[in-house]
């Protein structure tokens, strides 16, 4: 077990060693009230990982993502994006994109799926800060996120209106709208049917072996984990192991950080 | 009885100032108004509506014109409100409930030692929209200008914290800057608004014409656009059947707001039933 890790990869796309990491996360630690939700988490992330963080309800997954980003104060530790503290991020900021576990959101919003995602678009133009002025270029990028995220039918439609599914379509299409370095899913494909995470994470992997995105995914899907990620980070409160998938959810690992009544499930798509 | 002189009433100064005043009334408050309704604001602006009757108690006491007085004390009032619903534990219905009350209770209080003022207290409460002076044309007209350049230029950053208030921060929205700008620009609405309309009719101002555009709209756009148009259009047509008939200003620019948001409630029912293509 280890309470550190910082990783190059198992395969051919592993990310330069040398490179500025993405994420730099030192001796985390988060409190809610006097309860103590995660304690001393190390890591980091080069560019072009794709890492799952797993663990049982409650271990603290979706708390570390959001300390991470910067949603959550932090007791103790730091955080570096893109080589900068979270605070001195500036516009480098608009190259995460973050889906949450659940969207909350008002269902009677007045907005349609394409203003929604027009709101993704981020270059620094006039345009950028009146985003439902015409403009053909954000009309092409938008057009071309819907297509690619199979949703262009729905662009007209009210956000409110959407399933569960289409709406993270809909999220993931607000991200791809403009170049990002780092994509942050917290349970994303929750909602999504068999068919739709498949397609889902062929998109990650073209986002990172392509173009180089970083992809962060809370999973408890750890067939999933194991066919797309090369990095895993078994937590539990506190890290529990880091490593390969193959390493990381070996038996030993997966009782370690589940408990000992853990016994693998497996998604039979 | 219908008053049927309203051409040459409208040539009468105050007359169109009075219009002029609800026009930009109406603008001013249907493009606030349309953020209000969708951030759940509307109580808030009415318990700063209400407070307001502290800010005109002091100014009174204090021989300070209420107009004066209203601005800087809605603009402390409605920031000091935020401020406390971010730092205590308590819901906002709560804190707006609590505060509302114990605003009212000094305003009440304070108005007993203004002997002189007392008799104007109704107006106070309903406010007299052919009062309106060249000063608060002008304050309503720079308000105007200034809410529509940074609603507009940062309408993004103002959605996307309407939405989501994490998604907004994850894309480096300054949610806490943005939260706090508006309820400046609405604190100061609200005052303007309150020589108009007065502190019991304020809040339909705010709610009713983004609340009939949200009915009506499913795109953000033309939902912008109608809750502003609809602001503006009915104080004019409030204006005049309060001429052709002799009601008070404000209460019927109130009354064609409301009837407008209870027909196209009826409308949209009758689209969802079928009746209506």
């Amino acid at each position: 077990m280890s309470s550190e890790s910082a990783f190059p990869d198992r395969d051919s796309h592993s990310p330069h060693p040398e490179a500025t990491p993405v994420i730099n996360v030192n001796h985390l630690t988060v409190r809610r009230g006097q309860h103590l939700i995660l304690q001393d988490i190390s890591f980091t992330l080069l560019p072009g990982t794709s890492v799952a963080f797993v663990g049982p309800n409650g271990a603290g997954k979706s708390t570390l993502v959001q300390a991470m980003l910067g949603l959550l104060p932090r007791a103790a530790g730091t955080i570096e994006i893109f080589g900068r503290p979270l605070t001195r991020l500036g516009r480098l900021q608009q190259q995460i994109g973050y889906i949450p576990q659940n969207l909350l959101f008002d269902r009677n919003f007045p907005i349609s799926v394409t203003e929604f995602v027009s709101l993704g678009w981020t270059p620094q133009t006039l345009s950028h800060h009146l985003p439902f002025l015409p403009n053909l270029e954000r009309t092409d990028a938008v057009n071309t996120a819907l297509r690619r995220m199979n949703i262009l039918h729905l662009r007209r439609q009210a956000i409110g209106t959407l399933s569960g599914g289409e709406l993270k379509r809909m999220l993931l299409a607000y991200c791809l709208v403009s170049p990002r370095r780092l994509l942050v899913l917290d349970e994303a494909f929750a909602e999504v049917d068999v068919q739709g995470e498949a397609e889902f994470q062929e998109l990650l992997k073209q986002l990172m072996w392509e173009e180089g995105w970083t992809v962060v995914q809370v999973s408890h899907d750890l067939d999933m984990v194991t066919q797309t990620c090369n990095h895993v980070l078994c937590i539990n409160r506190s890290l529990i192991c880091s490593g390969s998938p193959t390493d990381a959810l070996s038996p030993d690992h997966l009782i370690a950080t589940y408990g000992d009544s853990f016994q693998r499930y497996h998604h039979h798509h | 009885m219908p008053n049927p002189d309203l051409i040459s009433l409208l040539h009468l100064p105050f007359m169109q100032r009075a219009i002029g005043g609800g026009i930009l009334m109406g603008l001013l408050c249907g493009l606030l108004g349309s953020f209000v309704t969708l951030r759940q604001l509307s109580f808030f602006s009415h318990a700063v509506g209400h407070a307001a009757l502290v800010g005109i108690a002091l100014g009174v006491l204090l021989n300070i014109d209420p107009t004066w007085m209203l601005l800087p004390f809605t603009l402390v009032f409605g920031i000091a409100v935020l401020y406390l619903i971010d730092h205590t534990d308590l819901w906002s219905d709560s804190i707006l409930n609590i505060v509302l009350s114990g605003a009212l209770a000094i305003g009440v209080i304070l108005t007993t030692f203004i002997q002189s003022y007392r008799g104007n207290l109704i107006g106070v409460l309903f406010g007299d929209i052919l009062a309106v002076n060249g000063t608060d044309l002008t304050i309503t007209a720079v308000l105007l200008l200034v809410s529509s350049a940074i609603i507009l230029t940062t309408l993004r950053q103002q959605i996307l914290l309407t939405l989501n208030l994490a998604v907004a921060q994850v894309q480096g929205v300054a949610v806490q800057f943005h939260r706090y700008l508006f309820v400046v620009l609405l604190s100061l609405t609200v005052a303007v608004a309150i020589k108009a309309v007065g502190i019991l009719l304020v809040n339909a101002f705010l709610v009713i014409p983004a609340a009939t555009a949200k009915l009506l709209n499913q795109q953000f756009t033309p939902y912008l656009l109608m809750s502003v148009c609809l602001g503006a259009v009915s104080s004019v047509i409030g204006m005049v059947v309060s001429g052709l008939f002799n009601f008070p200003s404000g209460p019927s620019i109130v009354l064609v707001q409301f009837l407008g948001f209870l027909g196209v409630v009826a409308w949209v029912k009758l689209v969802h039933q079928g009746v209506v293509p």
